[in-house]
């Protein structure tokens, strides 16, 4: 039972990838660049199930990974867009940049402001991409070694990231001379490697970000079945215990934390390619919050399952959306859905869908076996 | 000089008055009410519908708002958070949803605007207060002027901790509350009604909340959103304080909202809050259990 | 020739001032089955507390066999070959009861040498002889949190024997047990006799009977009286400690 069960679990995993795989063969590019956007979210909707549902970790503060990515690479699509050289520039330096520089000051990123050299690497897109993934992780490295040899657990974990990305993204608000403020980036290049231009409505985007969901899902999920994954989950239900067997727990607690970590950095800079901003509303606390949502509902328990749950509840957001009136309307309903689902539903849609599937399993197996039951019966006649 | 403290004073004294609702809740029933800040909205918008319907001055609102937020304290513990005890995380999300609930229910109008039915007061807008004559200007003490209406927020601030600690420590229900908070299965077992008292304590901290939203509602626009900042704030303290302090969560707040205003004081409001924040995750991470926590064996 | 596999040299940890435990001094030699006795608050499961790294002794010395393990942490003591089974049973309550004993033998302490998808055939055979000790095979697939008490206490133990500790630090094995389950913990505990050193603290005098070959007496922190059980029951000092209770035994 239990493999018919993982049998089962490998075919949703399987139908799910090639349903978004084959989406460009039936949506519009405008509708693709829409569901490139969610399945964004659904990356981040893993990274919550990562660490809450696997490792019992309710990071509050997802939102400061993402933000980072989004940042990293941000910095150099707004290098390679053209609205910089419009501003009179001969080398590529930020609009706003400009805006703000002292009279007479040199136009290039050297110098033009105190802090503006720290752009130049920029200039590379691996360079952006490469910190796109390293700086969130780095700083999940730093942040959790700290938290987790400490031994600190529960909500004092979720209080440290929630004061971590307020605390992050008042620094990039105050740092406006390099960083714009309040308006982010935005006017941002398109991301070219060797010959290929990432257009956020082409097709060739949408492949990247939903090449990406599935690799992520199914690393994630081959993640969850090492041992260090079965490890983790016995580190969730009692670290004491887990300690005295002998297992370091601050180690997997770390890893799974920039695990999580590297996964909402990643989909930082997707969401940048297809949304073509960055900006610090990325790291409000509220926006954290809603990738909780998204897992809760989805179910914390499974990767997939928050996943579909940060689709779903996008797809309809979206829809309702359309109806001005609505759109207030839908934050009531946001509002009791996540009242409901943790009273009555704490495992989310993929909780519901694997004790339904247990059900059934049992009736099955039970049928089966008084089958067999009953050809044994009949042979001996025979 | 003076002046900044002062003001990191007044600030400091309103976010005790909610850290005081949220420290008790938590301590007391190990609930993290996210819903906390929607009561200081409550209470803020009690005042504005007090004075636009009824025309009565600040001074009624203070009671009207702390029983109007306390009723509406106990209806979320029977509705909600009764479900959820012993689920410290899952109370967050879901009081996260209420708290969602709550805004919409007064930027709906309580969904009378979908009938094109609007009530002055309430709705997505801005809302301003004036404050009573007696509390504007500056008042003259040992010398220094200070603002009128932040004396008064302290000294109201100061009598409903003064309040709070009465209650607490020199009452039965105190008593019970306290015990709760050492030991809740200890409590019950000596007779305690321990879902009574739970939802008495949720109630009272909603009501200081709603006091506090008066107080705000004199300085600050109001509106909808107004205190989502509010209850990181005061969650914060709770935090710093050491859960189940009471004493830990005054000087906690006293020390956030000092730090506050001497580094606004020196630099800019962001700043100040980042460095709040620094403060605040420095703490945890030095003394994880709070400032003041007692000592569990 | 008999060797020492657990020594306590002056063992004492004092919280703010007060001895908890106090220049505790015993040797306990391989394959022994030693029972430790003593009223609430003599001090029992801070002996155990410090031997396995929950709590810092503050004097003396700890060694496993001719190690010194004093101070080290407490995954490292358990690497060492001590096994901690706590007073209130804790297993891993949302995986099921063969992963509880899968997680328990696997054989390295750290994450990047777990990331692996393979367990080894020895760690695979361990479980089953685990499953087959404690007569958990037919709830194997079901969830820990699901077990009765006593089903709990012999998955732990059961999870402790898949890492074949050189000792066993088993704290109250038979608290709250029916009599029946009682007895079949007996059972597994003479089962493992000889092959691991086990100390056991208990209250049930019907299983410490049973199961007990020597007895250390603490009280107040200190190490009151050490023999077998008839020497136990006569000691003059242990009647005056426990005189006016009803007595220990």
């Amino acid at each position: 039972m239990q493999a018919t069960k993982l049998r089962l679990n490998l075919a949703v995993y399987l139908i799910f990838i090639a349903c978004i795989l084959l989406a460009p063969m039936f949506l519009e590019e405008f509708a693709l660049n829409r569901l490139a956007k969610f399945l964004v979210f659904g990356m981040l909707g893993v990274a919550i199930a990562l660490s809450w549902g696997y490792a019992g970790i309710l990071n509050l503060g997802q939102g400061l990974f993402f933000g980072l990515g989004a940042y990293m690479l941000g910095m150099s699509l707004k290098l390679a867009s053209p609205t910089s050289m419009a501003q009179g520039s001969d080398t590529p330096v930020p609009d706003f940049m400009l805006w703000n520089a002292e009279p007479g000051s040199k136009t290039d990123l050297c110098c033009i402001n105190g802090g503006s050299w720290l752009w130049i690497p920029f200039q590379s897109h691996w360079f952006g991409i490469l910190m796109g993934m390293a700086l969130p992780t780095l700083v999940a490295f730093g942040l959790g070694t700290v938290v987790f040899r400490k031994r600190i657990a529960g909500v004092f974990v979720s209080v440290i990231t929630l004061a971590c990305v307020l605390l992050v993204r008042l620094l990039i608000v105050d740092a406006q001379p390099l960083t714009n403020g309040w308006n982010g980036l935005t006017d941002l290049g398109v991301l070219t490697i060797g010959e290929t231009e990432f257009d956020p409505y082409s097709a060739t985007t949408y492949y990247l970000v939903a090449i990406s969901l599935s690799v992520t899902l199914i690393l994630g999920r081959l993640l969850t079945e090492t041992r260090s994954g079965m490890i983790l989950q016995a580190i969730r239900d009692d670290y004491n215990r887990a300690r005295y067997l002998g297992f370091e727990v601050s180690s997997f607690q770390v890893f799974f934390f920039c695990a999580s970590a590297l996964i909402a950095g990643y989909a930082g800079m997707l969401y940048v390619i297809v949304a073509e901003f960055a900006s610090p509303s990325f790291m409000e606390l509220s926006f954290s919050i809603t990738m909780v949502v998204w897992a809760a509902v989805g179910g914390r328990g499974s990767l997939i399952g928050a996943c579909i749950g940060a689709l779903l509840i996008n797809v309809i957001e979206t829809s309702v959306s359309e109806t001005p009136a609505l759109v207030e309307a839908w934050k009531v309903i946001i509002g009791l859905i996540f009242v409901l689902v943790v009273l009555f539903m704490p495992q989310g849609i993929a909780g519901l869908a694997s004790s339904v599937t247990d059900r059934a399993l049992e009736r099955f197996s039970g049928r089966a076996a008084r089958l067999r039951q009953a050809d044994s019966q009949h042979q001996p006649a025979e | 000089m003076v002046d900044t403290l002062f003001i990191g004073l007044s600030v400091g004294s309103v976010l005790l008055l909610v850290a005081l609702g949220l420290a008790i809740t938590y301590g007391a029933m190990g609930v993290i009410n996210m819903a906390h800040g929607e009561m200081v909205m409550l209470g803020a918008y009690t005042t504005v519908m007090t004075s636009t319907w009824l025309g009565l001055g600040i001074w009624w609102s203070l009671p009207i708002a702390f029983v109007v937020t306390a009723l509406v304290g106990l209806l979320i513990e029977r509705l909600i958070i009764r479900r959820l005890y012993g689920r410290l995380l899952d109370t967050l999300l879901a009081t996260w949803g209420v708290a969602i609930l709550i805004q919409q229910m007064i930027r709906l109008e309580f969904g009378l605007s979908f009938f094109g039915i609007h009530i002055q007061g309430l709705g997505p807008g801005l809302q301003n207060m004036s404050i009573p004559d007696v509390l504007a200007g500056t008042i003259n003490i040992f010398g220094a002027e200070f603002n009128k209406y932040r004396v008064f927020m302290i000294l109201v601030c100061a009598l409903m901790t003064g309040v709070t600690w009465f209650i607490m420590y020199k009452t039965s229900v105190g008593m019970q509350v306290r015990a709760i908070i050492r030991n809740a299965r200890m409590a019950a077992a000596c007779g305690i009604d321990v879902k009574r008292v739970n939802a008495l304590t949720f109630a009272f901290g909603s009501g200081l909340a709603g006091v506090a939203g008066v107080l705000m509602a004199g300085f600050k626009t109001v509106f909808p959103d107004m205190s989502t900042p509010m209850v990181v704030d005061g969650f914060l303290v709770v935090v710093v304080g050491g859960i189940g302090s009471l004493i830990g969560s005054i000087l906690a707040a006293g020390l956030l909202g000092q730090v506050n205003a001497l580094v606004a004081w020196g630099h800019n409001d962001v700043i100040a809050r980042a460095v709040v924040f620094a403060v605040v995750i420095l703490t945890i991470v030095l003394k994880p259990n709070g400032l003041f926590a007692y000592k569990r064996r | 020739m008999t060797v020492a596999a657990l020594t306590l040299d002056g063992l004492g940890v004092a919280f703010a001032g007060f001895k908890a435990v106090d220049g505790v001094s015993i040797i306990i030699e391989e394959g022994e089955l030693r029972v430790v006795l003593g009223a609430n608050g003599a001090g029992k499961t801070t002996l155990m507390d410090l031997i396995s790294g929950k709590t810092r002794n503050t004097s003396g010395r700890v060694f496993l066999y001719d190690t010194d393990i004093t101070h080290w942490q407490e995954h490292q003591i358990a690497r060492a070959g001590i096994g901690r089974k706590f007073q209130i049973p804790s297993v891993f309550r949302e995986l099921s009861v063969r992963r509880n004993l899968e997680v328990a033998s696997f054989e390295t302490p750290g994450v990047f040498s777990n990331l692996s998808l393979r367990q080894t055939a020895a760690s695979k055979r361990r479980v089953e002889e685990a499953l087959e000790l404690t007569g958990l095979g037919p709830q194997a697939d079901r969830l820990a949190g699901g077990l009765s008490h006593g089903q709990t206490q012999w998955l732990e133990l059961g999870m402790l024997i898949t890492q074949n500790p050189k000792i066993l630090l088993l704290d109250e094995p038979t608290a709250g047990m029916t009599q029946a389950e009682t007895h079949k913990t007996t059972e597994i505990l003479n089962a493992l006799r000889g092959k691991h050193t086990i100390i056991v603290v208990e209250h049930d005098m019907a299983f410490v009977r049973e199961v007990a070959r020597r007895i250390t007496v603490m009280h107040l922190g200190q190490v009151l009286a050490e023999g077998d059980i008839k020497t136990i029951e006569k000691d003059e000092r242990v009647k005056q400690a426990y005189l006016g209770s009803k007595g220990i035994m």
